[in-house]
């Protein structure tokens, strides 16, 4: 099969979804001329720039007027480029598409069929404003739902799913993207599906994302120890697949959360506290979170490793919970 | 073009009706039965003399003031009412208050924060550009408002895209009871729009031939595709900003505004004209008192929602 980039694949999903629908069309920042490999490459070329609309940089524009072409009955693909920059319509983005179709009672069968796409992530030495993955801030708000693929098929497939759900999406792309190999033929992926991405009877780690590669290395360098680690990828946070992941600590009887973000309310607490819920039987050891520990994203390299997750980090959480 | 003489007696009514439906949200909210509170639009129903001239697939974004976009759109004054006293009858189903959505007739919702409608009206306006569609796009604002960054970034965006887009800016003076002295850099909002690369226009605002005149332009230029304006439409809110706020203006500068009633100001018009008689005066008057009147005792007989519904109307 052939491979993929992240980006190529979503590009593909694009292409798929706007020739299949007319009502979807991409807004945001630099998107055209075409250039190289990106998710919108080439879509102005085939689509036109109605339908592939540079906007003037404001991102409560772009977010409130893919609000507003929803109403009325487009689907429109809203490109913020980083999360950092979406913060600046966080407005639109938690007020509007998230709430407006409740506030307003479903008025008419109203619906917000949006997807923001966006760039996450640190190790890349780009800061604080350019470094983070806020995915806790969005699930905290009601309304939105949450996608952060970890691979290429993830990618497209829950992307297609994405342009034809009725509600908002916010979609999260990791800097650090992955390769890998993606099917000729269509295919969706639907939300709210986990994928156990490595079996294992010892422990259980939930991840997203690039912090799903981190957490695999981790449990191939543990399985040299004699640890068997399973490694669950929600893919989707809202919906979340809560099933699985206590299925998996029901068998591990240990669970260790990774997330890039901070760690003060964040995804890691969140999924600790379903499985304590859910389960509290279960847990043969506390939770781990592995997280960053509630400081701004610093650029020098030996800083920012001191902050974000890293595999070793992973790696000593999950023997934590064994020791 | 100034409206037919039947076009005339249907802007009046729609301004008295308008005005019948705030007289009884007043009333309702002295009354303590709305459990929020209302904006109140009495003294700008001039604005009517624009929104009545939307076509029935037109869109509208709408401020937080008032009910005459409504009224003027053809909404129903019953569920409007049942709305703002929290019942399930009410457009949102009791989930809004005054935060009401009509996409039948093309009333996109209230947002809760000013200035948010305006990205709203481009995203309207730029599905009936990728349709190929001729509607328009009418989105109003307050001179409060036009400060806010999405107003500037909507009225760039409106006409770098060429979009359909007909911009009122309400201005009232006030925002709150704040004077625009001290929050706005030009006396005439219209000024801005010279930056943005679009005509704009002052109109007196309570003069509703005048606002008619002037959005009839705007909307012609709109649907052939001519690219957006902006219409400043100067006016005056009677009441205070909302209905438990208090009033701290000027009382002399209110009882001059009082002298331009919009409603008075038309109704003279089409008297000395011979288009509305005393008699048909009243006859639309308490027609219009009897329908709100009816729509607040719809609202009031109407049932609260079920708890249980709290948990409705998130997802699609
Ligand atoms: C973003 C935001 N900031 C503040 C408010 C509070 N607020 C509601 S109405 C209003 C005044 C708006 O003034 P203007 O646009 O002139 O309209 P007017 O009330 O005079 O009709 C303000 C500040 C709000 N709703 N949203």
């Amino acid at each position: 099969m052939r491979t993929l980039t992240i980006s190529q694949a979503m590009n593909e999903a694009l292409h798929e979804e706007m020739r299949r629908d007319p009502a979807v069309y991409v807004v945001g920042l630099g998107l055209y001329p075409s250039d190289g490999d990106d998710a919108t490459s080439g879509l102005v070329d085939e689509f036109g720039e109605r339908r592939v609309r540079s906007a003037p940089n404001d991102e409560a524009l772009i977010a409130g007027s893919a609000v507003g072409a929803a109403l009325v009955g487009m689907r429109p693909v809203a490109e913020f480029y980083l999360a950092d920059f979406a913060f600046n319509a966080l407005d639109e983005i938690l007020s509007k598409a998230g709430k407006w179709r409740y506030m307003h009672g479903s008025n008419a069968g109203m619906k917000l069929p949006i997807v923001f796409l966006q760039g996450i992530g640190g190790y890349v030495g780009a800061a604080a404003e350019h470094s983070q993955s806020p995915l806790a801030l969005y699930w905290h708000s009601p309304g939105l739902k949450i996608v952060a693929p970890s691979t290429s098929y993830d990618a497209k497939g829950l992307l297609k799913t994405a342009v034809r759900d009725d509600n908002p999406v916010m979609f999260f792309i990791h800097k650090f993207e992955d390769s890998g190999p993606v099917p000729e033929d269509e295919y969706l992926i639907p939300f709210g599906v986990a994928e156990i991405r490595r079996d294992g009877a010892d422990a259980t780690v939930v991840a997203t994302s690039y912090m799903v590669t981190l957490a695999l290395q981790a449990a191939e360098n543990l399985a040299d120890r004699g640890v068997d680690v399973e490694v669950i990828d929600p893919r989707t946070l809202e919906p979340l697949d809560i099933d699985t992941i206590v299925g998996s600590v029901q068998k591990t009887g240990r669970l260790v959360v990774v997330d890039e973000d901070t760690e003060r309310c964040g995804v890691a607490a969140e999924i600790g506290a379903q499985v304590l819920e859910r389960d509290f039987a279960a847990l043969r050891a506390p939770v781990g979170r592995v997280a960053n520990p509630n400081l701004p994203v610093p650029y020098s390299p030996p800083l920012e490793e001191a902050v974000l997750p890293s595999v070793a980090k992973i790696e000593a959480a999950i023997l934590a919970t064994l020791a | 073009m100034a409206p037919t003489p039947t076009g005339q007696l249907e802007l009046y009514t729609l301004m008295v009706r308008s005005r019948a439906f705030e007289e009884a949200a007043i009333a309702l909210a002295a009354a303590g039965d709305i459990p929020g509170s209302w904006l109140s639009g009495v003294g700008q129903e001039g604005t009517l003399g624009a929104i009545s001239q939307l076509r029935p697939d037109d869109y509208l974004t709408y401020t937080h003031r008032g009910s005459y976009g409504f009224i003027g759109r053809g909404s129903d004054p019953k569920r409007l009412m049942a709305e703002l006293l929290g019942k399930r009858t009410g457009y949102s189903k009791g989930k809004g208050g005054r935060h009401i959505a009509d996409l039948e007739h093309g009333i996109l919702g209230k947002s809760g924060t000013i200035g948010a409608h305006a990205p709203l009206a481009i995203g309207a306006a730029t599905a009936v550009q990728i349709r190929g569609g001729d509607q328009v796009v009418m989105s109003l604002f307050g001179e409060g408002t036009s400060n806010r960054g999405t107003t500037h970034s909507s009225l760039v965006a409106a006409s770098v895209w060429r979009l359909p887009v007909v911009w009122l800016c309400e201005n009232n003076g006030y925002m709150g009871s704040v004077p625009a002295r001290a929050y706005t850099a030009v006396t005439d909002i219209a000024d801005m729009a010279a930056s943005y690369g679009m005509p704009g226009t002052v109109v007196d605002g309570n003069d509703v031939s005048a606002v008619h005149q002037a959005a009839e332009d705007a909307i012609d230029r709109a649907r052939a595709g001519q690219g957006p304006s902006l219409l400043e439409l100067k006016t005056f809110r009677m009441r205070a900003f909302g209905e438990s706020w208090p009033e701290l203006r000027d009382p002399a500068e209110i009882a001059a505004w009082q002298e331009r009633d919009p409603i008075l100001l038309y109704q003279r018009q089409l008297t000395a004209s011979d288009r509305l008689t005393v008699a048909d005066v009243e006859a639309i008057r308490a027609a219009a008192h009897a329908e709100m009147a009816a729509a607040a005792e719809f609202a009031r007989e109407s049932p609260f929602p079920d708890p249980a519904e709290a948990f409705e109307d998130l997802y699609a």
